[in-house]
């Protein structure tokens, strides 16, 4: 019986910890390596079905930042359903993750994932000039925020989907649903202690002027003195969306102990994300008569560590549990056979691992800017010298994205 | 006793992978089946036909007989998809489009898409076709109203249990003066209850 457990619980391990472990590498190796190399390298691994979420959001986001937007659509819809899928619980998934490792669960995807997921498909989606299809997975993301939504948290509640909604909106010319996203930003901003960029602001100034709510305009003017409303007639209006470098990923915490007789070890594995790193890049933008730099809207370490520290009370305790059945375990075989205790302890510590997935190539920062101009050509400086030109269209709306791991900025422009 | 548990672990293990094998049926394609509770084919063609056998019932069609002595010319024009689905408006035009020809009550002008196909058609004969075989420009059946409309939805959550409401809203606009000679509504109400437990 033990020498069966012993055998499966190697074999069911057997690549985890290395399949992860190497998918990390990737994320970090995207600050230095073109994403359609990291791109081929994620596509030449193979994940195992329980990790299947994870591999596509990962595939899905360097297939977005290499501009391949139907295949990003294609790999990120397969990715949001299987995360919808496995939000019903899985008896035998949790039975393996209480007896052997929290890595048998399959990897269902964390609030920020669930949300995130619709940030980037609706910006495919705009990117390949289908602002309707956009338009449905804005709202489909404000049903995953509202199925998140708890009042003594944020967890879930993502500002740059908001701001990203409020700027389909507008494009929509749907003033009023507009101007409720532009506010559910700001707030959720406000909220983090983040200051509110003047993008933001100024949006919300535009959308309650336009709309003629009187009272809600003046009030925005008192808040925002140093902002006005300018005619929009001819002019051009250009949204920024600035993805600056990629999250870090989740680090092992162990500790292993000798039980109280000596006879065996135990072995505690914890997932801890590291300190987030400070150094925040902002690009400047600049027509001839203004220049600006991109605001944070989102800080994505943030939000990868609010998904751990939600889910992690239930992590420590599955992990106590587990312990303390893998000690009786060994225990029980100690008794029969030593040389059989000796090698399902080793087993068990071998199998002992914290959970490391998560989405972990996505940006670490999401920054916003926004410009009106007569002017048709918009100039990006970033941090690395990389300078850019940009053509604009008389009286065009536009969403401007550019990513610091990449080369390529993404423009969609509506008359 | 060790042969008991090998039969059974057999057993369980021929079960397993019964049970992880595809299987294909074939339905008919009036069947209702309800999967994901997302608007699907049954819906489609339900609304399709309620709308328009709704639309031709009305006095728009005998009045406009009347006046002018001829069926009313009709083509769809775009139905706008503000649902937070991603639907295929297109298999729902076709489904109208299908249900108010064989309605045999109005006669029917191809979309703008299709037009533009067969006037490159007609341009193309105009050089190569024999003049007994060529049709000539200007004779296009002109449309006496434009069929618009758009599918919205209303989601109310409560943990696993859902409730989709769609509405789909039609008017039959009057291409002579604008006018809008009939307005239909269609609402499906779904409630869904997304299972707790899986495999």
């Amino acid at each position: 019986m033990y020498k069966i457990l012993l055998i499966l619980t190697l074999t069911l391990l057997c690549g985890c910890t290395g399949y992860q472990r190497n998918l990390n590498q990737l994320a970090t190796s995207l600050n230095t390596t073109p994403p359609e190399i990291i791109l081929a390298k994620l596509q030449e691994a193979q994940p195992r079905k329980r990790d299947y979420a994870q591999f596509h959001l990962n595939k899905g986001y360097l297939e977005f930042i290499n501009g391949d937007f139907a295949s990003a659509i294609t790999t990120l819809t397969l990715a949001k359903k299987e995360m919808s899928v496995l939000q019903a619980t899985s008896v035998s998934e949790n039975l393996g993750a209480g007896t052997i490792s929290e890595t048998l669960r399959s990897y269902s995807g964390y609030p920020t994932d669930r949300v995130m997921v619709h940030n980037i498909l609706a910006l495919s989606y705009l990117f390949s000039n289908n602002i309707n299809s956009a338009r449905v997975e804005i709202l489909q993301a404000d049903i995953a925020m509202k199925k998140l939504a708890d009042k003594d948290s944020l967890n879930g509640q993502l500002a740059s989907t908001h701001l990203i909604s409020g700027i389909v909106y507008e494009m929509l010319n749907e003033q009023s649903n507009a101007l409720i996203s532009y506010r559910f930003a700001a707030d959720t901003i406000k909220q983090r202690g983040q200051p509110v960029p003047q993008g933001l602001k100024q949006a919300l100034l535009r959308m309650s002027f336009k709309l003629g709510t009187e009272q809600q305009f003046f009030d925005y003017q008192k808040q925002f003195p140093d902002l006005s409303v300018e005619n929009l007639h001819r002019k051009n209006q250009v949204f920024v969306l600035y993805f600056d470098g990629v999250v870090s990923h989740k680090v092992e915490n162990t500790v292993v102990l000798p039980n109280r007789g000596f006879d065996q070890l135990i072995r505690i594995s914890m997932p801890a994300y590291p300190q987030p790193k400070q150094n925040i890049k902002r690009i400047q933008l600049s027509v001839p008569e203004q220049q600006l730099v991109t605001e944070a809207v989102e800080n994505v370490e943030v939000l990868a560590r609010e998904d751990l520290d939600k889910e992690y009370p239930s992590i420590l305790l599955l992990t106590t549990t587990r312990a303390l059945a893998k000690y009786e375990l060994v225990y029980q075989a100690n008794k029969q056979d030593s040389v059989v205790g000796l090698l399902l302890n080793i087993a068990t510590l071998i199998s002992e691992e914290a959970d490391l997935r998560s989405w972990n190539m996505l940006p670490a920062s999401i920054q916003f800017a926004y410009l009106e101009t007569n002017q048709n050509e918009l100039k990006i400086n970033e941090s690395n010298g990389r300078s850019e030109s940009i053509d604009i269209n008389n009286s065009s709306q536009n969403i401007i994205l550019i990513n610091s791991l990449s080369d390529q900025v993404f423009q969609y422009q509506r008359p | 006793m060790k042969t008991k548990s090998n039969l059974l672990l057999a057993l369980f293990a021929c079960f397993m992978i019964t049970a992880c094998s595809t299987s294909v049926e074939r339905l008919d394609s009036q069947e209702q089946v309800d999967l994901s509770g997302a608007w699907n084919d049954t819906d489609s063609q339900l609304v399709a036909r309620e709308m328009i056998e709704d639309s031709l019932s009305r006095p728009w069609i005998t009045r406009f007989i009347t006046r002018t002595g001829n069926d009313p010319a009709v083509i769809v024009g775009t139905v706008k998809n503000l649902s937070h689905e991603h639907i295929n408006t297109n298999v729902f035009i076709a489904n109208m489009e299908r249900e108010l020809i064989n309605s045999g009550q109005v006669q029917f002008v191809a979309s703008a898409t299709a037009r533009q196909e067969i006037r490159d058609e007609r341009s193309d004969q105009a050089v190569n076709a024999t003049q007994d075989t060529r049709n000539a420009k200007s004779q296009e059946y002109g449309a006496d109203f434009m069929l618009q409309g758009q599918i919205n939805t209303i989601i109310d959550i409560d943990g696993k249990t859902q409730v989709r409401y769609y509405q789909v809203n039609l008017e039959l606009i009057s291409m002579q003066d604008n006018r809008k000679v009939w307005i239909g509504e269609k609402k499906i109400k779904k409630l869904v209850r997304f299972s707790k437990l899986r495999q």
